[in-house]
């Protein structure tokens, strides 16, 4: 009954989508809407766009899992814009280019690397999709038992069919809606929890004790194989089976189990994830991981990782990134940037409380690592009866807008850089790649049911700021900038993100420094790419017209310069 | 200079933005170069850039100071956790809540700062003219 909840966010977008169909005419229409949309408007729109499901769910599971320090994420997301703001949106604006790529070509003149950026668009693209869509998997699979896949498609169907019927004109509007549509959806029920759950559970958050024994009978399913540790002998019953008594030591349990713990049991420990109300826990710094010898988890490192990499990220960003060329000048580029960061900051006063409630409420998520369904979660087991149920509805069809509006600008990227940069493209061809494209993500994302939004996504930014973040940066406030310079660092940024991150997981090494430095480059990542981007471009020679190119940014295009007169 | 005799109306031609060219180029063959521009397009670019880049650079030092600073005194001053305001620890507010003004505040700010260059920059050139 509650997965009902998305119908009406699903038409909504749709029929707003819809109105934007008659006014569809070029390629251009379709990408930026024809560029007239106020500040505030296209604020909000970039708002809509950017809170994605990592935002609405995935910051106050990482809570529940990891701790207070990982509300630094939602900082990083929003002080991404403060950078916006000061180092790139009015200058990108003024390129007249629709997208990184177009930049690219536009400052530097060569093609070759108007197509590794669309490469790039594509990496970043697929890292950002797939958590949106297992997102609205598990939150349907929570709320209506329905199997992961069903929601999986849904939300690739309800996102393509948009996309191929409005393109950007709808999505500038789907977007602002969206954006309100959240913050309302995100803040209301937030407020009810707080209020429901009395003066009892509001202490017990803000004094959480750590998680050892079950207060109550307790039922943990497991939808990934977990390795638990037991320090006593526990009594379980597994799937419905007469109770076993497991000895302290290593045990698994297997994806798909339900195990019922007795209230008053020992909690299982789980690598990897923070117990919640544990001291570690309460520290408002992110850490990596326990270590085996229990020393210190390198809180600054991790945390300056994660703040790098979201902070110089969200310039990065390609989805974002069109989005400020709705505006219609470099300065209400540099207006829309501002006053984003003021939306976002109301937004992500209420993660915390999702997940401080969570860590005391729904404890037992940290053991099957669903904690992505926190907020979601919340309100039934605050209130069983019907106000719970219409608190639910609400989160799930909040949620669901999240994954909408990020995958709808996200699409728009993708197909773009398919359609736009690696094929010359018409009209028709572009709305068929969005369909493509979506198609493709929803391959990839049935199979990833276990990622975390958060960390997923938080992998997305890293490699925008390895990226394009230097080739953002350098191409509007350095003349020098060659495009063989931007090429080679953009690679090794490439590299030395997206590869390390891989390689990383492929070697699965013990928590530590070289661990956390291979999960979370950005805070090498993004130095070496800069620098490699200045050594190449020293050792050649900018095109001609660099200077001229590079100038014309830094002109307020909409004061023309007043011709001076000789009388 | 055309050979016409001055009086003439003018010869019509087609008027696109300098952006626009350059991004339906992109499209349709061959990038095209943008257009030159004047001297005194140069030297005003010029002068914007420099004045708008340390203010940047400026702007840019109070977000790192901020984001590198608090991370910090949290971990120097883990008593922080104990400081209580409202029933809240001092420091969880320090990530949850204090982040949020401050980073709109030097939005604000840096918005200011950017757009009084540009505007400077053109009270001078509108009235300070020779």
């Amino acid at each position: 009954m509650i997965a009902l909840a998305v119908v009406p966010v699903v038409v909504a977008t749709l029929l707003i989508g819809a109105r934007g169909v008659a006014a569809m005419r070029t390629t251009s229409d379709f990408l930026v809407a024809s560029r007239r949309i106020s500040p505030t408007f296209n604020a909000a729109a970039v708002s809509g766009e950017y809170l994605s499901a990592a935002s609405f769910l995935g910051v106050a599971g990482l809570v529940v899992k990891g701790g207070v320090g990982a509300l630094w994420y939602p900082v990083g997301f929003t002080a991404g814009y403060l950078l916006m703001l000061t180092l790139v949106a009015a200058p990108l604006r003024r390129t007249g280019a629709l997208t990184v790529p177009d930049f690219a070509e536009a400052r530097l003149g060569s093609a070759t690397l108007r197509r590794l950026c669309a490469v790039i668009v594509l990496v970043i693209g697929c890292l950002y999709l797939v958590p949106q869509f297992t997102a609205a998997g598990h939150v349907l699979t929570l709320v209506s038992g329905t199997p992961y896949w069903v929601g999986v498609v849904v939300a690739g169907a309800a996102v393509s069919v948009t996309l191929a019927l409005g393109g950007m004109r709808a999505a500038t509007y789907v977007q602002a809606f969206q954006f309100v549509l959240k913050l309302v959806l995100f803040i209301v029920p937030a407020v009810w929890l707080l209020v429901a759950v009395g003066p009892q559970v509001r202490g017990e958050a803000l004094n959480p004790v750590e998680f050892t024994q079950f207060p109550r009978d307790t039922v943990v399913d497991f939808t990934v194989d977990t390795r638990l540790s037991l320090a006593e002998p526990v009594t379980v019953r597994i799937d419905g089976e007469p109770p076993v008594t497991l000895p302290p030591g290593q045990h698994t349990a297997a994806a798909g189990e339900r195990w019922e713990f007795p209230a008053g049991a020992a909690v299982p420990r789980v690598d990897g994830a923070e117990v919640p109300g544990s001291t570690r826990w309460e520290r408002p710094l992110l850490d990596a991981g326990p270590t085996a010898d229990g020393s210190d988890g390198h809180a600054l490192l991790a945390t300056g990782s994660v703040l790098m990499a979201t902070a110089l990220g969200t310039m990065g960003l390609p989805h974002i990134l069109i989005r400020f060329h709705t505006s219609p000048d470099g300065r209400s580029a540099r207006r829309t940037a501002a006053i984003t960061v003021g939306l976002l900051g109301a937004f992500y006063l209420f993660p915390g409380v999702y997940g401080l409630l969570g860590a005391v409420l729904l404890p037992e998520l940290y053991l099957s690592g669903a904690t992505d369904t926190v907020v979601v979660a919340l309100p039934s087991r605050v209130d069983p009866g019907w106000q719970g149920d219409l608190f639910t509805a609400l989160l799930t069809a909040g949620a669901f807008a999240a994954f909408l509006a990020t995958s709808l600008g996200l699409l728009l990227a993708v197909s773009g850089a398919v359609a736009h940069d690696l094929i010359p493209a018409t009209l028709r061809r572009l709305r068929l790649t969005s369909l493509a494209a979506a198609t493709v993500v929803v391959l990839l994302a049935l199979p990833a049911a276990q990622v975390d939004v958060g960390a997923l996504v938080t992998s997305a930014f890293a490699v925008a700021a390895s990226t394009f973040c230097p080739l953002l940066v350098l191409g509007i406030w350095w003349r020098r900038l060659t495009a063989q310079g931007a090429q080679v660092g953009m690679l090794v940024g490439l590299v030395s993100s997206a590869g390390v991150m891989a390689a990383g997981l492929v070697a699965g090494l013990e928590p530590g420094v070289p661990a956390l430095l291979l999960a979370q480059p950005a805070l090498w990542s993004v130095p070496l790419a800069f620098a490699t981007m200045v050594a190449v471009s020293l050792r050649g020679e900018p095109p001609s017209g660099a200077t001229s190119a590079m100038l014309r940014l830094h002109l307020d295009e909409s004061r023309p310069v007043p011709t001076r007169s000789r009388s | 200079m055309t050979g016409r005799p001055s009086g003439r109306a003018p010869r019509r031609v087609a008027v696109t933005s300098p952006q626009t060219r350059i991004a339906l180029a992109g499209r349709r063959g061959p990038p095209v170069r943008a257009p030159r521009l004047t001297a005194d397009e140069l030297e005003r670019a010029e002068r914007v850039r420099g004045r708008q880049l340390s203010r940047a650079i400026t702007a840019l030092l109070a977000v790192a100071a901020f984001l590198v600073g608090v991370p910090v005194l949290l971990d120097l001053f883990p008593q922080l956790d104990d400081v209580r305001l409202l029933g809240i620890p001092v420091s969880w507010l320090a990530v949850a809540v204090l982040p949020w003004p401050v980073l709109t505040g030097l939005a604000w700010w840096q918005l200011r700062r950017a757009e009084n260059v540009e505007n400077a920059d053109d009270a001078t050139a509108a009235g300070g003219a020779p």
